[in-house]
C-alpha cells in the first residue's frame, strides 16, 4: 500500500509538469492541488511565508504516509498557491444573489506573523527551534491556535491561522481526496469521457 | 447614422429588427430571424464581452483554487436590483454561468387549472410548444437519455446521446431500481459529440465554467451570427426606455446610452422590438418607458406588467448509503425522475421533480474526532477513511411547484437608483393563497420520498432541511394569456398593446413549473420569433 501511494504521488508530480497551462488537456490535473496554473493579475508582491517554520509544521500536522517528499510537494503546493492568491477579489456569485460579494483582506501578513510567534514561543518555552522540536511537543504547540477553528477545514483563504490554512488546502486537495480513498479519482481532471462508469483504479495501479 | 440634436450627437441604429438583451433567449430569437428571414437584425446588450473559450481555462483554475468568479466584467455597477435576480449583465447573460440542466416542462405544466383546479392554464398546450422544445435543444445541443415517455414525452430523440454515469452514480441508479419511483439521466445542454465545432465533455466537473466549450453558452450563437454577418451586437449599451410612433402605440425607439459616451444617446429604430432581457428588466423597461398615453408603463393598460412573479422552491436533503462510492468523479452529473410532474389524478395538488447526485456530506476531512478532540495528520486520514469505506451520501433535492399570486410583484423602486438615476427593479415573490395552504402537505409528501428512496438502498435520511424559498428560474412579470385583462402578452409573446413589440422568454411564463426553465424560456422565445417572421423579409 505504502509503494502504491508513493508511485502515486510522483505520477502526479510528473502529469502536472507535461501538461500545457491553457486548455484543458486530458490529464490536466486541477490547479487548485498544484498551484502551478495560477497566475497573479494584480502586480503585487505577497509576503513569504518562513519556509523553515512552515516546514516544521507541515510535518507536525500532515499525515506521515505522505513520506517526506510528498510532504514537500504539499508544501510547495501551498506556498504556490498563497503567491498567487490575490486579496479582495470578486469571488463567483450565488445562484439569484444580486450583491456582489468579494474575498477578504491579504490573510498572507498575518499568517507569516503567525509563524514567526511560532517560532519565537518554541525559542523561548523550548530552547530550540520549531524544526528541530519533537513533533509531540509541535503538536502542543500548535493545539491552541487550532482549538478556535471548529471541525471543518473550509476554503484555506477563509483560514484565520496559517495552520488550519495548510490542513484546508492539503485535505481540500484532489490529491489527499485519492489518497483517503486509496483509488485515482482525480477530481477536476479532464479526461475522455468514455470509461466514466468504471470504478476508479486503486492508486499506483493507475495508468 | 449620427444626427446632432442640439449640442448633443445623438447615434441612430436602424434595423428591422431590435432585440433588446443579448443573453440565451436573445440568441434563440436572433439565430431563427437570422436564418429564416433576410430581416437586418441588431442585438444590443447592456453588458459586454467576458472570458472567451481561451481564457476560460485560467479563470477556471482561479475560481477552483480561490472562489473567484471566472467570468469577468459580468456585471454593471449600480446596475442591480433586489430580491432574487441574477448579476450577470454581459453578453450570454446568466447562461455564461448557467450549469445546463434542461429538462422539459410536463404537459401538466400548461393545464393546471383544468386538470387540478389551481392557478391559470397556459394559452398554449405541451403539444404546441413540444416542436420548440426540440428546436431549442438542437440549437444548444443537448445530450440526453429517453425516460420512460408518460413522463417524458418527446416526438423525436435528443440530438445527442447521454452524458454518461459515474461509477458512483451508476450505483445510485441501480438502488433506485429497487423502488417504484423511475430514474434517468438528467438532460444537459453539454456536449457528448463533437457539436457545431464544440469539444466533447471531459467530466472536469467545474461546469459554471466550461473550459472546453462542451457545455453550451450563448456567446457561441453570436459568434456565429456575427462572422456570417447576419446581427449586429451592440455592447455597453443600456436601453433606458421604449417610445411610441406619434400618435400610434407602435414602439418606435429604443433610446439608450452607451456606456463609454454617456452623453451621447443612441436611438434604435426598428420595425419590431424584442424584449429579451430576462425575467427582472422585461418588465423594469417597460414600467421605467411610462408615458402619457400608458402612464403605468407600456404594454400595461391593464396594469398587469411586474405581477405573477413566478419560479419555484425546493425541497433538500441528505441520504446515507450503504454503499462505498468516489465522489468527486463526474459530480456535475445527476439523476433525474420526472414521476411525480406527471402524477395523474390527485386529491391535493402536488407536484415535484426528484433530482439525485452524489455527495461528501458527514464524509469531507474533519479537525476533531467524535469525541471533540483535536486530530492530526495520519488521525485525519484515518478518520475520514473510516467514514468513506463502507458508507456513502446522496443528495436529494425536489423542485416543486409553487403558484404565484397576483400581487407577487416587480416594482420600480425609488429608493434605489442606478448611475442615471432610473430607479431599480425590486421583486417581492410572494405564493398565491392556495399555495401557502398546500406547503405542509408538499413537504410532507415530499419528504415521505425521500424516506422511501433511502429504505429501498437500506439506508437512512441523513437530514431534510427547510423549503428553500428562493424562486428558483425565476420568470413572469409579463404573463402570457389570451385576455388582455389577465395578460401582459399573447401566447406569441406579442404585446397585447403593441403590435409590434414582443416579450421572449422566462416573463411570460403562467407559472414557474418545478423544473429548471431555461429551456422553456428557449422554447417559447423560438415560438415567439416564429411569429415575428411572419411580417419579416424572406431570406
Ligand atoms: C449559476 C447559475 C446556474 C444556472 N443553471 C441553470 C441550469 O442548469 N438550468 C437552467 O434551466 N437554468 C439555469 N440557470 C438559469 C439560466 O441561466 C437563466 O434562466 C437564463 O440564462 C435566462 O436567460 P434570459 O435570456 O431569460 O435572461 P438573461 O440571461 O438575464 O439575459 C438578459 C440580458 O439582457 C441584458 N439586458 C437587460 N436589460 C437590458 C437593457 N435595458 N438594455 C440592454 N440589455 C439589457 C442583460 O445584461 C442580460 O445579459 C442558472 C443560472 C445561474 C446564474
Ligand atoms: S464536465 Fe464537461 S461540461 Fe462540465 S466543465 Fe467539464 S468539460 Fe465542460
Amino acid at each position: 500500500m505504502a509503494e502504491s501511494r508513493r508511485t502515486f504521488l510522483k505520477q502526479s508530480a510528473a502529469t502536472v509538469a507535461a501538461v500545457s497551462l491553457t486548455g484543458c488537456a486530458p490529464g490536466e490535473r486541477a490547479a487548485e492541488t498544484e498551484g502551478d496554473a495560477l497566475s497573479r493579475t494584480d502586480g503585487t508582491t505577497p509576503v513569504p511565508l518562513p519556509a523553515a517554520t512552515l516546514r516544521g509544521v507541515a510535518e507536525a500536522v500532515l499525515p506521515d504516509e505522505l513520506g517526506e517528499d510528498g510532504r514537500e510537494r504539499a508544501v510547495r503546493a501551498f506556498e504556490r498557491w498563497s503567491e498567487a492568491l490575490e486579496p479582495v477579489a470578486e469571488l463567483s456569485h450565488p445562484y439569484l444573489v444580486p450583491e456582489i460579494r468579494y474575498s477578504g483582506p491579504d490573510p498572507r501578513p498575518g499568517w507569516a506573523a503567525q509563524l514567526e510567534g511560532l517560532e519565537k514561543e518554541c525559542e523561548s518555552r523550548h530552547g530550540v527551534s520549531l524544526s528541530d522540536l519533537e513533533v509531540p511537543g509541535r503538536r502542543e504547540l500548535l493545539a491552541r491556535p487550532l482549538a478556535d477553528t471548529g471541525p471543518g477545514l473550509g476554503a484555506p483563504q477563509n483560514a484565520d491561522h496559517v495552520v488550519a490554512a495548510l490542513l484546508a488546502h492539503f485535505f481540500g486537495s484532489a490529491i489527499a481526496t485519492d489518497l483517503c480513498y486509496g483509488r485515482a479519482i482525480r477530481r477536476e481532471l479532464c479526461r475522455s469521457i468514455e470509461g466514466a462508469e468504471e470504478e476508479p483504479a486503486p492508486l499506483g495501479a493507475a495508468p | 447614422m449620427s444626427r446632432a440634436v442640439g449640442r448633443t450627437t445623438r447615434r441612430v441604429v436602424e434595423s428591422d429588427v431590435c432585440i433588446i438583451g443579448g443573453g440565451i433567449t436573445a440568441a434563440m430569437v436572433a439565430e431563427r430571424l437570422a436564418e429564416r428571414t433576410g430581416a437586418s437584425i441588431t442585438v444590443v446588450e447592456a453588458g459586454e464581452r467576458t472570458a472567451s473559450l481561451d481564457e476560460r481555462s485560467d479563470t477556471r483554475a482561479r475560481m477552483l483554487a480561490y472562489g473567484e468568479n471566472p467570468w469577468p466584467n459580468d456585471h454593471i455597477r449600480g446596475q442591480t436590483g433586489t430580491g432574487a435576480m441574477y448579476n450577470s449583465m454581459v453578453v450570454g447573460g446568466a447562461a455564461m454561468h448557467w450549469g445546463g440542466a434542461v429538462p422539459r416542462f410536463s404537459p401538466e405544466d400548461f393545464r393546471l387549472r383544468s386538470l387540478y383546479g389551481v392557478a391559470s392554464d397556459w394559452p398554449i398546450s405541451f403539444d404546441d410548444i413540444e416542436p420548440y422544445f426540440q428546436e431549442a435543444e438542437e440549437r444548444m445541443g443537448v445530450a440526453g437519455e429517453q425516460g420512460p415517455p408518460e413522463y417524458d414525452p418527446r416526438s423525436k430523440p435528443y440530438p445527442m446521446p447521454p452524458l454518461p454515469l459515474s461509477y458512483s452514480l451508476a450505483r445510485m441508479r441501480e438502488w433506485t431500481e429497487k423502488t417504484d419511483i423511475p430514474f434517468w439521466t438528467q438532460p444537459w445542454a453539454r456536449n457528448t459529440e463533437p457539436y457545431q465545432g464544440r469539444d466533447v465533455c471531459r467530466r472536469c466537473d467545474t461546469c459554471f465554467v466550461c473550459p472546453t466549450g462542451a457545455k453550451y453558452t450563448p456567446d457561441f450563437a453570436f459568434d456565429r451570427l456575427l462572422e456570417a454577418g447576419r446581427i449586429d451586437l451592440v455592447t455597453r449599451t443600456l436601453v433606458r426606455r421604449l417610445s411610441l410612433e406619434p400618435g400610434s402605440d407602435r414602439i418606435a425607439v429604443a433610446e439608450a446610452v452607451d456606456r463609454d459616451a454617456p452623453d451621447e444617446p443612441v436611438e434604435f429604430r426598428a420595425g419590431t422590438f424584442v424584449i429579451a432581457a430576462g425575467h427582472a428588466w422585461s418588465s423594469h423597461l417597460l414600467l421605467l418607458s411610462a408615458n402619457s398615453r400608458f402612464p403605468d408603463g407600456l404594454a400595461n393598460r391593464t396594469g398587469n406588467v411586474g405581477r405573477y412573479m413566478t419560479g419555484h422552491w425546493y425541497l433538500s436533503g441528505f441520504i446515507n448509503l450503504p454503499m462505498r462510492l468516489y465522489p468527486g468523479m463526474f459530480v456535475y452529473n445527476s439523476l433525474l425522475s420526472r414521476r411525480f410532474a406527471s402524477p395523474g389524478p390527485l386529491d391535493r395538488y402536488v407536484r415535484h421533480d426528484l433530482r439525485l447526485w452524489e455527495s461528501n456530506v458527514g464524509r469531507a476531512p474533519r479537525l476533531t474526532g467524535e469525541n471533540g478532540q483535536l486530530l492530526w495528520g495520519d488521525e485525519i486520514m484515518a478518520d475520514w477513511r473510516a467514514r468513506t469505506e463502507s458508507e456513502s451520501s446522496a443528495r436529494v433535492r425536489a423542485y416543486y411547484d409553487l403558484l404565484p399570486d397576483r400581487d407577487s410583484r416587480l416594482t420600480l423602486d425609488a429608493g434605489r437608483t442606478n448611475e442615471l438615476g432610473d430607479p431599480m427593479p425590486r421583486i417581492d415573490y410572494r405564493p398565491a393563497q392556495e399555495s401557502i395552504g398546500l406547503q405542509d402537505h408538499t413537504v410532507e409528501t415530499i419528504s415521505g420520498r425521500f424516506e422511501q428512496l433511502a429504505r429501498a438502498a437500506g439506508g437512512s435520511v441523513r437530514s431534510i432541511g427547510r423549503p428553500s424559498e428562493l424562486w428558483e428560474h425565476p420568470g413572469g412579470g409579463c404573463r402570457m394569456g389570451n385576455d388582455p385583462a389577465t395578460s401582459v402578452v399573447d401566447r406569441w409573446g406579442r404585446t397585447h398593446d403593441h403590435e409590434n413589440l414582443f416579450v421572449v422568454g422566462a416573463p411570460t411564463l403562467v407559472s414557474g413549473g418545478c423544473a429548471n426553465g431555461t429551456l422553456t424560456f428557449c422554447a417559447l422565445s423560438l415560438m415567439s420569433a416564429e411569429e415575428m417572421q411572419k411580417e419579416l423579409p424572406s431570406a
